[in-house]
């Protein structure tokens, strides 16, 4: 359908519309126009993303003079696909209504791992050393040997792409990095350098949000994204903790190891280029002289991961004089690691601010503060002119120089934490130095900075006035909306006793009670026996998911369940995880269904839908609170009370419960689409908790389902199904339009209404 | 529709065969050597084939397919593999099945169709299972009035679907975990015995593909099959007690406890084709914050789990997933072999990945779109594989009068038990609840005749008040109207489908049936007389409207009879 928002004509690429999807658009186009961040609020199953891409693109098309670049950030690849997949979607539907006028380029993008074609690189079994094998192949001092040396072994498709030089471009389209991948290898074109070079013209950008939040990496992707853009970052919720996860960095007793063996390494070099080639570094200590820490010209080959220390926060000037000669560099780094050897053989735990850590630093290593904050950029530099290229190998040294940068670079919103053992295993001696992040705003102010309009939006965003203080901003449109309902197609029910009548949760004193597992186990049991097709478990953590399965094992509970529907469970190894969650769609597909047991902050609560007959009931066991204990988290606490007058309390339960609502929702896709979820945990019937989920799960749930015991359950899911399977008017009834045509939206143009639905 | 399979072709038996490929389409097979140059380019239509034979899998030759055509020239494709055969096989059967319906069309006048063994066995079973279908068959076919082939012509889809999907269905696994077998002791010494089937081998087998390699490997070389399972579970054994360190030593026992190495393989071929929006694999492979050591390690929110010590990583959630995914797959394999060996070795062939990377886009596209904001989609939609349910009602009437008590009881009708109900519910009123609340015998009262209602409704097509009526006639004379009726509707298919009348021989068909048509009449009008009083103006309301379509059938007869003579005049 096609309609006008104010000025702007709206290509939707589905003949209905939903309200709020509607609503969505306007205060969307509201925050464009008024060039400002906006922060939005949608219950999942009503179309955000579509809705979103749908108006930007719109909008784009309305004024051609000043074209925006969307700039959109997911959490996960997979959430990517799924984008992709709809923006290509509502790309065919422009192209056909508008033609050629309509082309766009979008393009996702994502490490070499994934978009690498070459089969000997991807031999490779990880992320790093996919990179390092790249690297041996495609970096500049390789190829220029290659020249010399025939058996210098290069990639084909790099040397295609470097030929093919300005040439190379990506005609429009909407590429998934499938598409990307495929686009290449029928070139014979290097797919990964391509999208990085194609992101200058592309007009739409998906990547995840560590290519603009965290600096290692939006340092070398994002640099040229001009601020004529609108950034969006869907499934906000836990934007925060991405944040703060950025600028994080800890040292093991294992990465001194390994960081000694790399200064050995790099010792060997340096005597060795010492004798083979000493004007090499010369060369070096000359340019560092001058104040360049890095040469200007790097070809994007020879690019290693940025910076750890924001863009504004990092130096422009001359190395200091003592580390300018390699030698010098690596015996200051010797006395770095050895004093972070000593104080990681403590005993009890440490916390320390920043300025106390560097102060201490420098009056017993003797290292001073600026020299830290050049760490990063002197290594860099180092390697380099070393010309290594393995840096998987190197990784270790590369993270104890990003640990000095930033603990040189900031001195609040930080602290160090010397741990001797992880408290939950105390018997096993696992110290760890970390320097954690508290302050959220830090890693997103440069966005919110540089670009004109970031949207922030999600599912679960209550309340939605903590964002805007969590990351310092303040949004020109922040509005929260309702779900208009065909009918009560969401079903939240609060568990708090078993058949017998005794409380269920999982608060640690009860989580391991025999009679509290059991009772859970037989929820299941019965449930399964009467919902049909999906049911999906979310459990607080993995090691309570494990105790439970095993439990349920040995009681024979497990079995029963099996005689239902198949089982199958999130694990640790992500591949297995991915298989699981793959054969769990395979057997809802076929009509046998399927449960999936899951953890409330793992990987699949993260991004996974299940919606439709994926998933029919959602049981969250228990509230997913955070180890209160830890002391990061505590540290973390301190410092929001300090600064926002946040609540401990309140932050743990907004926390835990953002995380259970961010796990219930994944089930509602759309308004034909229904489910129940049950939240098995008597805390959950206390108001202070209940209260702080999102308003359209507190809609739907009535007084009556706030204290149930599993029969009710019983009988109410049985109710539910049997009301859901009744035949309904899709557009809504009694003057209540929730689903509008194109004709409703004229109407509603001319008329000037614009809370029809409400 | 049409495949493609890598064959060898033999003219004979002793040929040596020309290695090329089979291109079978619904109208022809067409055999293209792999040798340009070699002249051995086949084309076989597929209406000449007059029946095929292959060889059964498990026998030790090599799968082959030999066709025979109607001028009994035979052809033999030696293929790749079974499922390669079986699958060719199924193709050339249904476009056979489509060829046979498609000349009895076009040429009705032939009816003497040769029919193969297999056909006639399926039709003879048909009627063995269907007493009604006996019944009718019984009284047209062998009184000649219809041929066998018209009295089938009108079930092909019976007999179509029937042959298709008996060949089709495959049982499933059972849902128990292979862990979950019990092993039963003699209470005296410390012996335990396993009882193993060969379903829970074949079960073992397909979870734990190193088995299945093992025992290839060491059976019958380095042990008999007995000590093989011994071992097994054995290791199983002290994989439960956590004792793994004396397995450790044994090389033998250490096989079972290594982690899989055949399973890794599959899963990462696997994880080429799950649908992208699932891959989580691929983010690890992107997010820039699980580099070592960055990003935040013990905040309470991930999890602490012990260090595994490497050996044996397997753990209880991996078995759980593997034999889910087992179940899910189902049998692969159509091997019904009680030799362990020859199990082992047809899945280890049939575990190839089949690459679906289009039906996997197209999944995605859909998903991408929200189904109720555009008009509905017509997916195709798959045949639901149920059971007539008046099967279900007519063996529960089969018990209930097979019981020497059910035949007292089915003497009783519906109201004798609404009246055995209520009584206790009044009983209930006045005493109280009872232990138990309904007896027994009450309840089951009521659930028989109820089950008995139910099915005698079901029996006639459509509810009016005239059917209630009929249980209230005695069940001769009710198993007599309705005889009448199936009948009937039998010979009118016939009738009606029979014009308009272009040849002699449908000419003489239609006469048969009028002769047949009038029989039933007049018996009708018999049975009409003979019922009881009381009943027979509901007898006669009833075969009424059967009379009514018989004499619309007479009528059309006579005044095409006229035409046609009419025009020949």
């Amino acid at each position: 359908m096609i309609f006008k928002i104010e000025d702007v004509t709206v290509y939707f690429p589905y003949d209905n519309i939903y309200p709020e999807q509607y609503e969505y658009m306007v205060e969307l186009k509201r925050a464009l126009d008024a060039k400002g961040h906006c922060l939005l609020e949608m219950p999942t199953g009503t179309g955000k993303t579509i809705a979103l891409l749908s108006l930007i693109t719109s909008y784009r098309l309305s004024r051609p003079d000043s074209p925006i670049k969307l700039v959109y950030c997911t959490r996960t690849v997979h959430e990517m696909e799924k984008t992709l997949g709809e923006l290509k979607l509502l790309h065919d539907y422009q192209v056909r209504h508008l033609g050629a006028q309509a082309m766009i380029l979008a393009i996702g993008l994502s490490s070499r791992k994934n978009l690498c074609v070459n089969t000997k690189v991807l031999a490779a079994e990880n992320r790093d050393s996919v990179d390092a094998a790249c690297r041996k192949r495609t970096a500049s001092w390789v190829r220029a040997l290659s020249t010399e040396n025939p058996n210098v072994e290069l990639c084909d498709y790099f040397e295609n792409y470097e030929k093919a030089a300005d040439n190379a471009l990506l005609p429009p389209g909407v590429y998934t990095l499938e598409d990307l991948r495929a686009f290449g290898k029928n070139r014979g074109w290097c797919p990964y350098f391509l999208a990085r070079h194609m992101v200058q013209f592309a007009n739409v950008i998906v990547y995840s949000y560590q290519y603009l939040l965290d600096p290692k990496v939006a340092g070398i992707i994002s640099k040229e994204l001009q601020k004529e853009s609108v950034v969006v970052f869907d499934e906000a919720h836990n934007i925060d903790n991405v944040c703060i996860e950025a600028l994080s960095v800890s040292v093991r007793r294992v990465t001194l190891e390994g960081a000694n063996r790399n200064l050995n390494k790099i010792r060997q070099e340096i005597d060795r280029f010492k004798a083979t080639d000493a004007g090499r570094l010369r060369a070096e200590y000359n340019r560092l002289v001058e104040g360049l820490a890095l040469r200007g010209d790097l070809s994007g080959s020879d690019q290693w991961l940025a910076n750890p220390a924001l863009p504004h926060d990092i130096l422009k000037e001359a190395v200091p004089g003592n580390i300018r000669r390699a030698e010098h560099f690596v015996h200051v780094l010797r006395r770095l690691l050895q004093y972070l050897g000593v104080r990681l053989d403590t005993e009890n735990v440490e916390k320390e601010s920043p300025v106390s850590f560097v102060s201490s630093l420098n009056s017993q290593a003797g290292i001073e503060q600026k020299t830290l904050k050049f760490c990063y950029d002197r290594l860099q530099s180092l390697m380099l002119t070393l010309e290594i290229t393995d840096t998987d190998e190197f990784l270790p040294i590369q993270t104890v120089c990003d640990f000095a940068t930033l603990v040189g670079t900031y001195a609040r919103g930080f602290s160090i934490i010397i741990e001797p053992y992880d408290e939950r295993m105390p018997h096993i001696p696992d110290p760890i130095l970390q320097l954690s992040c508290h302050d959220a705003s830090l890693a997103i102010k440069p966005v919110f900075d540089r670009f004109q309009s970031v949207v922030i939006t999600s599912g679960t965003l209550s309340p939605i006035d903590l964002y805007p203080r969590l990351l310092s901003f303040t949004p020109v449109v922040s509005r929260s909306f309702k779900m208009s309902m065909t009918r009560d197609c969401i079903c939240p029910m609060v568990l708090t006793r078993g058949s017998d009548q005794l409380p269920v949760s999982t608060k640690f004193d009860m989580r391991s009670d025999p009679g509290v597992v059991r009772n859970y186990g037989k929820l299941l049991v019965e449930m399964v026996s009467i919902v049909p097709d999906g049911v999906v478990c979310f459990f607080v953590s993995y090691s309570y998911m494990d105790g439970i399965i095993a439990t349920w094992n040995e009681t024979g509970i497990l079995k029963e369940i099996m005689q239902q529907k198949l089982v199958f469970i999130e694990t640790q190894d992500v591949v297995e995880t991915t298989l699981a969650l793959d054969n769990y769609r395979r057997a809802c597909d076929c009509g046998r269904g399927a449960v999936f047991f899951s953890v409330a902050r793992g990987k699949v609560a993260e991004g996974i839908d299940f919606d439709r007959h994926y998933g029919r009931l959602v049981v969250m066991y228990g509230v997913p609170f955070q180890y209160t204990l830890s002391k990061i988290l505590r540290a973390r606490l301190e410092y929001l009370h300090d600064t926002f007058q946040i609540k401990e309390g309140d932050f743990l339960t907004f926390d835990a419960l953002r995380q259970a609502a961010q796990c219930v929702g994944r089930v509602i896709r759309s308004k034909a689409d229904y489910g129940m979820m049950i939240f098995a945990d008597k805390r959950y019937s206390r108001h202070d908790k209940r209260s702080k989920l999102p308003g359209w799960i507190l809609s739907h749930l009535r007084d009556a389902h706030l204290n149930l015991s599993t029969d009710m359950a019983i009988h109410i899911a049985r109710e539910f199904l049997r009301k859901m399977a009744q035949p309904y008017d899709k557009a809504g009834t009694m003057g209540r339009k929730t689903l509008l045509t194109q004709e409703d939206l004229e109407k509603m143009a001319e008329t000037g209404v614009q809370d029809m639905a409400y | 529709m049409s495949m493609e399979k890598r064959v060898k072709y033999k003219s004979s038996v002793k040929d040596r065969g020309t290695l090329g490929s089979l291109k079978i389409s619904e109208v022809m097979l067409l055999f293209v050597p792999n040798d340009p140059k070699s002249d051995l380019k086949l084309k076989v239509q597929t209406h000449n084939i007059k029946s095929q034979k292959y060889t059964k899998q498990g026998s030790n030759k090599p799968p082959w397919l030999n066709l025979t055509n109607k001028q009994g020239r035979s052809h033999i494709f030696e293929f790749e593999n079974y499922p390669d055969m079986h699958a060719c096989r199924d193709f050339i059967t249904k476009a056979l099945a489509k060829c046979d319906e498609e000349s009895n069309k076009s040429v009705v006048s032939t009816p003497s169709e040769q029919l193969s063994m297999a056909e006639f066995e399926l039709r003879f079973k048909l009627l063995r299972e269907n007493s009604e279908l006996q019944k009718l068959h019984k009284q047209f076919v062998e009184s000649k009035v219809l041929t066998e082939d018209e009295f089938w012509s009108t079930r092909k889809k019976l007999l179509g679907k029937y042959s298709i999907r008996k060949s089709k269905q495959q049982m499933g696994l059972k849902s128990m975990m292979v862990s979950g077998i019990k092993p039963s002791s003699d209470g005296r010494t410390n012996r335990v015995t396993f009882t193993l089937t060969s379903e829970i081998i074949f079960q073992i087998f397909a979870e734990k593909p190193a088995v299945r390699q093992a025992f290839i490997d060491y059976v019958p070389k380095k042990m008999t099959e007995k000590d093989f399972w011994t071992k097994y579970f054995r290791a199983e054994y002290l994989y439960s007690t956590k004792n793994t360190a004396e397995a450790a030593e044994d090389e033998e026992l250490a096989v079972f406890l290594k982690p899989d190495e055949i399973l890794a393989r599959e899963a990462r071929q696997k994880m080429r084709r799950v649908d992208p929006t699932l891959d989580m694999d691929a983010d690890q492979g992107d997010d820039y914050t699980h580099l070592m050591d960055h990003g935040i390690q013990r905040d309470g929110t991930n999890d602490a789990v012990e260090p595994q010590n490497d050996q044996h990583r397997r753990s209880l959630l991996q078995d759980l997933n593997r034999h889910a995914a087992v179940v899910l797959e189902g049998r692969c394999i159509d091997v019904e072999s009680e030799e362990t060996r020859i199990v082992a070795e047809a899945l280890t062939r049939a575990k190839q990945v089949s690459k679906a990377n289009q039906e996997r886009l197209e999944r995605m596209s859909r998903a991408a779109e929200m189904e109720d904001l555009q008009a509905p989609q017509n997916f195709p939609l798959a045949p639901l594989s149920i059971k007539d349910p008046r099967d279900y009602f007519e063996s529960q009437q089969g018990n209930v009068l097979s019981e020497p008590r059910g035949a007292r009881a089915s003497k009783r009708n519906v109201y004798e038990a609404y009246g055995l109900l209520k009584e206790s519910i009044l009983e209930i009123r006045m005493t109280g609840l009872s232990d138990p609340l309904v007896k027994p015998e009450v309840s089951f009262e009521v659930f028989s005749s109820l089950t008995r209602t139910i099915s005698t409704a079901k029996n006639i097509i459509g509810k009016n008040p005239r059917e209630s009526f009929l249980d209230r006639l005695p069940k001769s004379t009710k198993d007599e109207v309705i005889h009448h009726w199936t009948s009937i509707q039998e010979l009118l298919r016939h009738f009606w489908s029979s014009y308009p009348i272009t040849t002699t021989y449908l000419n003489t068909k239609v006469a048969k049936l009028k002769d047949a048509m009038s029989n039933t009449y007049s018996l009708l009008d018999a049975m009409k007389q003979s019922v009881q009083s009381d009943l027979r103006h509901q007898v006669s309301l009833l075969v009424r409207s059967m009379q009514q379509a018989l004499d619309a059938a007479f009528q059309h007869y006579e005044s095409d009879l006229q035409r046609r003579t009419a025009k020949i005049a």
